[in-house]
């Protein structure tokens, strides 16, 4: 366990390197986050929906905040993946889904605070509806970041899986790109999940994508009540050690088919 | 006429060499359909919820939609060299062998990549329209069908300019510049959407900074029968040149900026 | 004029640094890439260009091929200035960068060299009848229809010499084109650039790090270091300048010690024996010779011939590159 630790904390202090081109990212951010809360605004001024204008501003900006969660860009592990190093990996003596989970959590992690800190307070200065409102009370802000982490393991062990599955197809880029739409669509990120028809967020929001973003945000806004909590943790944690399980067995599997096969 | 023929000759050359690898050819494709078929779905589920957007009704807004998608992506179709990362073409020292070549660096740009695969994205844009033309239920004349492609074509000349500011910048610094992603991509899902929806700053940036509303919501609204604040016809003709005269600003700063070139260490 | 002059070319780069911890602004430093060069290259010449790495040679091969603008002084090749009016330049000249690609990856290499007529404009007949001359040369016929990413290092080498040769430049420039190459693939190489500088009269400008290359190819060495040109002529000339010292090797019966010898001396141990460097003008070899015997009994004595590669790491380290 405590190999991982330290891969995490190195991780850490590599995503720190990367100042420069954070900025470049965050301000982007912004842009988009402005763009669609205007969208929104002009489609709410027509037809008013249950969910309030307010919450919508809110659910945007921790969207865009954490958007760098959502991406499953581990550029190393993607490379060696393209060029068959990962055989190399697999065939030596070591847990590697233990070593490329604890490297993602650390990326997205630091990735996502060193870009969420700066957008939020942009967030909070501006004008009234646009700018993100207070969580619904103190301990509806303390349960949704718990359920941001838990959601966080979660998405990382779906990656894994992701990983595994086009490990050994022929060409990894084509289904990445189509997992990682999955992952947008249903994440909300692309459009959020209030907004989808009433009927389809029954299911969707039990999906392990809605888990990352969507729960803990609707946590933090209060449409879900604190009550619902144990609700969603108990979901979080079906899917968390469902996704390890299933991920564990197919890295296992790829890695006995490469000892097989020599890489 | 000769610099035509090269640019044909080079995506004939480009296309058979992506040929090469037919799987991953179609593959790809049918990942970029799915995913603007999601941008798009995205778009009928906000319609389907809301029913208009001010009074453009869901024809309108689909229509719009889907002008924007074929413009934006012909142009990573055919413009794929401009658009495409040039920071790692410098990088690489792939621009010092432009520049040992006898011709325009520009149309060498151009020529060096073709991304076919966005014909997947173009086909959804393509739906978009007929969908939100049969809902709209447009009365085409031949001035409408002018104003649709010279809107596409001069639409096409746009994008191609900002992506020029980002080509510029990294000719200076050699890295290439997030920031102006705010108007490409930025521009490009903002401007999905007719312009007058927007506050006043967003407003006038995209009709002065990156004049979509200008190359593409003018002479859209114009087919559409809904005049863009209720202009007269012959704006639907007049306000697309803004995309070619801004292409002709950034080809001009461009020429500017390979002057002060400085190359890449070997 | 002379078909190259260059006059007190000078260049130089602005780097900025990483940040450091502490400071709020990167610092600028000022490279000096290229400091009043001159010289000047006949029609038909094959020069060697020389120096360790950073020293400035490709930034003086890019501001010859129109490239990079200089920051004073000044360049003309076939009386055109090359960054001046660089699409007529680039017409008359060949570049090969010994690591880098100009042809496509993908394609078979023919395909790259019909587009390469297209772009230069090369008249289809010219084109066939210097496409076979050079498939010939370099025996690339048989490879005509494979894909660039097939080729092993020396075909590809081959093959983008062809293509740099194609539009028949009458000045070429060559980029480390030996780098990575086998023996038979690199003599081979030099074969077919003597034979193209002299009957087609090519003139070329070889930037190597490989002396062997200089050694079998130029009549005329120039070298460069810290931007400045440090010497021009015979490679012999330069040679005999730094060719100075000599090495023995030497073994005795028995593990007997080294006699005292003068500090002029470098003395290495090797395996069981010694290897002395000296200076012939400081200590005679006779006079080293009995200072050896003197000591014991030599099993074995060798004399090791001067390595090239030495000699030019020697000149550097005396110009203090």
């Amino acid at each position: 366990m405590k190999k991982y630790i330290s891969i995490f904390l190195m991780r850490l202090k590599m995503e720190t390197q990367y100042r420069g081109a954070a900025l470049g990212g965050i301000l982007c951010q912004m842009f988009f986050g402005l763009v669609y809360i205007a969208l929104y605004r002009a489609f709410y001024a027509g037809k008013p929906q249950d969910f309030p204008v307010s919450s919508l501003v809110t659910y945007v900006w921790l969207q865009q905040a954490f958007f760098r969660m959502l991406l499953a860009f581990d550029s190393e592990l993607g490379e060696k993946i393209r060029t068959g190093g990962i055989a190399y990996d697999l065939c030596r003596p070591m847990n590697f889904y233990g070593y490329y989970y604890a490297r993602s959590a650390a990326q997205k992690l630091m990735g996502s605070l060193l870009r969420a800190i700066p957008m939020l307070l942009f967030a909070m200065l501006l004008p009234d509806g646009w700018c993100i409102s207070a969580p619904a009370s103190l301990p509806a802000l303390l349960i949704s970041l718990l359920a941001l982490m838990t959601g966080l393991l979660c998405i990382c062990a779906l990656d894994n899986i992701t990983m595994g599955v086009t490990m050994r197809t022929i060409d990894p880029k084509g289904m990445q790109a189509m997992l990682n739409l999955l992952m947008m669509t249903f994440s909300g990120n692309i459009l959020p999940l209030t907004l989808f028809p009433d009927s389809w967020q029954k299911v969707i929001t039990l999906l392990p994508y809605a888990q990352l973003l969507d729960a803990p945000i609707r946590l933090y806004t209060g449409e879900w009540a604190l009550s619902q909590a144990p609700r969603v943790l108990l979901i979080q944690l079906f899917w968390l050690a469902a996704l390890t399980g299933l991920g564990l067995f197919i890295w296992q599997r790829n890695q006995k088919h490469l000892v097989v096969q020599g890489g | 006429m000769d610099t035509v023929k090269l640019y044909f000759r080079s995506m004939k050359m480009l296309l058979r060499s992506q040929m090469q690898y037919p799987l991953s050819f179609i593959l790809q494709t049918i990942s970029q359909i799915v995913m603007t078929g999601g941008e798009l779905m995205a778009v009928l589920l906000l319609i389907d919820r809301f029913d208009a957007l001010n009074h453009w009704s869901a024809g309108d807004l689909l229509f719009i939609y889907g002008m924007m998608d074929i413009t934006f992506y012909l142009t990573e179709c055919f413009g794929r060299g401009v658009t495409g990362n040039f920071a790692a073409l410098i990088q690489s020292g792939g621009l010092d062998t432009l520049m040992l070549r006898p011709r325009g660096i520009f149309t060498q740009t151009l020529c060096r990549a073709i991304d076919p695969r966005r014909i997947g994205c173009i086909s959804v844009g393509v739906a978009a329209v007929i969908m939100g033309a049969n809902l709209a239920s447009i009365e085409w004349t031949f001035l409408k069908w002018a104003a649709f492609f010279e809107s596409i074509l001069l639409g096409m000349l746009l994008i191609l300019g900002l992506f020029l500011i980002e080509v510029i910048f990294s000719i200076y610094s050699v890295k290439s510049i997030e920031v102006v992603n705010a108007l490409t991509y930025g521009g490009r899902s903002a401007c999905q959407y007719p312009i007058d929806v927007y506050p006043r700053v967003l407003r006038l940036l995209f009709m002065v900074v990156a004049p979509f509303a200008l190359t593409l919501h003018v002479p859209a609204a114009y087919i559409l029968g809904k005049p863009l604040y209720g202009w007269p016809d012959f704006t639907a003709f007049l306000c697309p040149l803004a995309g070619a005269v801004l292409f002709f600003i950034m080809y001009l700063c461009f020429q500017k900026a390979l002057r002060f070139y400085r190359s890449t260490g070997s | 004029m002379s078909y190259i002059s260059v006059r007190d070319l000078s260049k130089s780069f602005t780097v900025r640094k990483k940040r450091e911890k502490g400071h709020l602004l990167r610092e600028k430093t000022q490279i000096q890439a290229l400091q009043n060069i001159s010289f000047d290259i006949e029609q038909g010449e094959l020069v060697g260009y020389i120096g360790p790495n950073g020293a400035g040679k490709s930034t003086t091969v890019k501001i010859l091929s129109g490239i990079l603008t200089p920051d004073s002084g000044s360049a003309a090749v076939g009386g055109m200035i090359p960054w001046k009016e660089r699409k007529k330049h680039v017409k008359r000249i060949g570049v090969v960068f010994g690591q880098r690609s100009q042809l496509w990856w993908d394609v078979p290499i023919i395909d790259s060299y019909s587009l390469l007529r297209d772009i230069y404009r090369i008249p289809e007949s010219d084109y066939q009848k210097r496409l076979s001359e050079l498939t010939d040369a370099l025996d690339l016929g048989h490879l005509l229809r494979t894909p660039l990413r097939l080729l092993s290092l020396g075909q590809r080498m081959r093959a983008e010499l062809c293509g740099s040769l194609l539009h028949s430049p009458e000045l070429l420039f060559l980029d480390e084109p030996t780098i990575g190459l086998d023996a038979v693939s690199k003599l081979a190489l030099r074969d077919f650039l003597k034979e193209e500088n002299e009957k087609k009269g090519t003139t070329i400008l070889l930037t190597t790090h490989d002396m062997e290359d200089i050694a079998a190819l130029c009549q005329r060495v120039m070298v460069l270091g810290h931007g400045k040109k440090l010497f021009d002529g015979a490679l012999p000339q330069l040679l005999s300048r730094y060719d100075t010292l000599r090495t023995v090797h030497v073994r005795y019966d028995g593990g007997i010690n080294l006699p005292a010898l003068p500090d002029t001396c470098l003395i290495e141990q090797d395996g069981d024996g010694h290897k002395i460097t000296y200076a012939p003008e400081k200590l005679p070899t006779t006079q080293l010779l009995s200072l050896l015997q003197s000591a014991g009994n030599i099993r074995e004595l060798t004399a090791q011939p001067q390595n090239i590669d030495h000699l030019i790491a020697a000149m550097y380290k005396e110009m203090d590159l």
